[in-house]
């Protein structure tokens, strides 16, 4: 056992002392570790983002009545009560049609001019509705929009939903690319991985011979090229989770809008995920010593 | 015990050894001599297992080579030195770093490593270059320190393939001196030459090979 601490200090000390005689060839390949796995990351980081967003979004989804022209007092407020028999909703308030024109003036802002030439209003009067804590999995908003436009003077009603099922087409799109972009970087890592140890044998053949020579077994020389392969690994990782952090930091300053939405709070990756992306350096460097020694070695 | 049963090696097209039947008792002082491409340095690499025979059996102490692979032939090499004539020393690492590596290999405690080494430097007459680096030293004291590096396992036999080859006359009188020593302390040492000037006077056996055969 003693002896076995023993030679891993040594196998530690040999990838290290290695890992400082070639540091120029070993600094590029991290640093392209680093900036890949930043990539893949920064993708992780984003679908994150994106999701919780929508989940926190979930957590108010609400809905738009859009009420007919003309409607007496008795009719909207037999509108207001079959709202309020929905599990959840609570009206957040009611536009006026003169409310929603000017608010359509000032989105419009220099353009605002344009409604001028309109002899009536167009835009219906509506009650903003919001579902406060339910379960999104059991939310039907297409069975309450369809109840709640055989309600006498309801219109029509829009729901966010429409808007949900957008982002969450955007979260499958990421989730995709990421793991396209993803695959293919990790392949890259790899390749560069493989490339870096394989000059590392070809610079201490010499070494590996006399190594031989004297007994050494094919694991003592094996063992600190595997050690160098995932110490790159780990680092690229470290420096792309460095840098993921910084980014998180700067922008979490930052009020992000996204489609005029204010966008929820930034937030970083769960431990589980840094820790996968550490894994991912780790697993990369290991297998690319493996694959670079394998062509040297019969393992 | 070095015992070669009927042992070919071919490279390609090219026979370098053919038909070998050899045995080198425990204890003995052997040179194997030979013009050029008679076949001496790969009878030695195939005594050391760095390479199979391509027909035949080598037994070394015991051992079949042809039954043995991976770690046990690693092993077995512990008990094999082997000096060559370009001395194979690491040009990054210090005298003492060269010779402890044939120990660090084993595991070795550190204090067993530094003490061994200590004493097999002052054993060749290096113990006051132990943190020199080779490129500081002469070609013979390079000699000296690869010498020790082969021997700080104690090993059962000594393989040197032109060991002088690199030296001059004094200096490889002096390297001869040394293996006569490590040879008198019971270690089998087989030396590889085309030197008929280390051939001559000797009392040691002689193996000539001529185009891979033989001809003792």
């Amino acid at each position: 056992m003693v002896a076995k601490l023993r030679l891993w200090s040594i196998y530690f000390k040999y990838a290290l002392s290695s890992i400082l005689y070639n540091r120029l060839i070993y600094a590029i390949s991290v640093g392209t570790i680093a900036i890949s796995l930043l990539i893949f990351g920064a993708f992780v980081l984003l679908s994150v983002n994106v999701r919780t967003w929508i989940q926190g979004w979930g957590q108010t989804l609400s809905i738009s009545v859009y009420l007919k022209d003309g409607i007496d007092e008795g009719t909207r407020e037999k509108i207001r009560m079959a709202i309020g028999t929905l599990q959840g909703a609570e009206i957040k308030g009611f536009i006026t049609k003169e409310k929603a024109l000017q608010d359509m003036k000032g989105m419009l802002g220099s353009q605002a001019g344009l409604l001028d030439g309109l002899t009536r209003n167009p835009l219906p009067a509506s009650f903003e509705v919001a579902f406060r804590n339910v379960d999104r999995k059991k939310f039907e908003p297409k069975r309450i929009k369809e109840a709640l436009e055989k309600v006498a003077g309801v219109d029509e009603v829009q729901y966010s939903e429409q808007w949900l099922d957008q982002f969450e087409g955007l979260l499958y799109v990421l989730k995709v690319g990421g793991l396209a972009i993803g695959g293919l970087l990790c392949v890259a890592v790899l390749f560069i991985i493989t490339n870096t140890i394989k000059l590392a044998i070809y610079s201490r053949r010499n070494e590996i011979e006399i190594y031989k020579l004297v007994g050494a077994t094919d694991w003592y020389v094996k063992a600190p090229l595997l050690i160098e392969g995932a110490l790159q690994g780990v680092l690229g990782a470290l420096i792309a989770l460095g840098i993921l952090s910084a980014i998180h930091f700067i922008l979490s300053f930052k009020a992000i809008q996204v489609f005029g939405l204010p966008f929820m709070d930034f937030v970083f990756l769960k431990q589980s995920y840094a820790l996968g992306i550490l894994s991912l350096g780790l697993v990369l460097g290991l297998l690319g010593s493996f694959i670079a020694i394998g062509r040297f070695f019969k393992f | 015990m070095i015992q070669l049963f009927h042992v070919s090696k071919t490279f390609g097209p090219t026979a370098a050894l053919k038909e070998i039947d050899l045995r080198i008792r425990t204890g003995e002082f052997v040179f194997i001599t030979g013009p050029s491409g008679a076949g001496k340095t790969t009878l030695l690499r195939l005594i050391f297992g760095a390479e199979p025979p391509t027909e035949g059996q080598i037994v070394i102490n015991g051992i079949n080579l042809g039954r043995i692979s991976g770690t046990k032939l690693d092993l077995l090499r512990r008990k094999i030195g082997f000096v060559f004539q370009d001395f194979k020393l690491l040009n990054r690492r210090t005298v003492s770093q060269n010779v402890a590596l044939a120990l660090e290999v084993t595991g070795e405690k550190r204090s067993v490593v530094r003490k061994k080494t200590h004493q097999m430097l002052r054993a060749v007459g290096l113990a006051t270059k132990e943190e020199a680096f080779p490129i500081e030293l002469s070609g013979g004291e390079q000699q000296r320190v690869a010498i020790a590096r082969a021997m700080i396992n104690d090993p059962l036999i000594l393989l040197a393939d032109e060991p002088t080859g690199n030296l001059d006359p004094d200096i490889t009188r002096e390297i001869m001196v040394l293996f006569r020593s490590i040879n008198l302390r019971g270690t089998t040492v087989v030396i590889a030459t085309h030197s008929r000037e280390l051939l001559r006077n000797t009392d040691q056996r002689i193996i000539v090979l001529h185009r891979g055969k033989v001809l003792e």
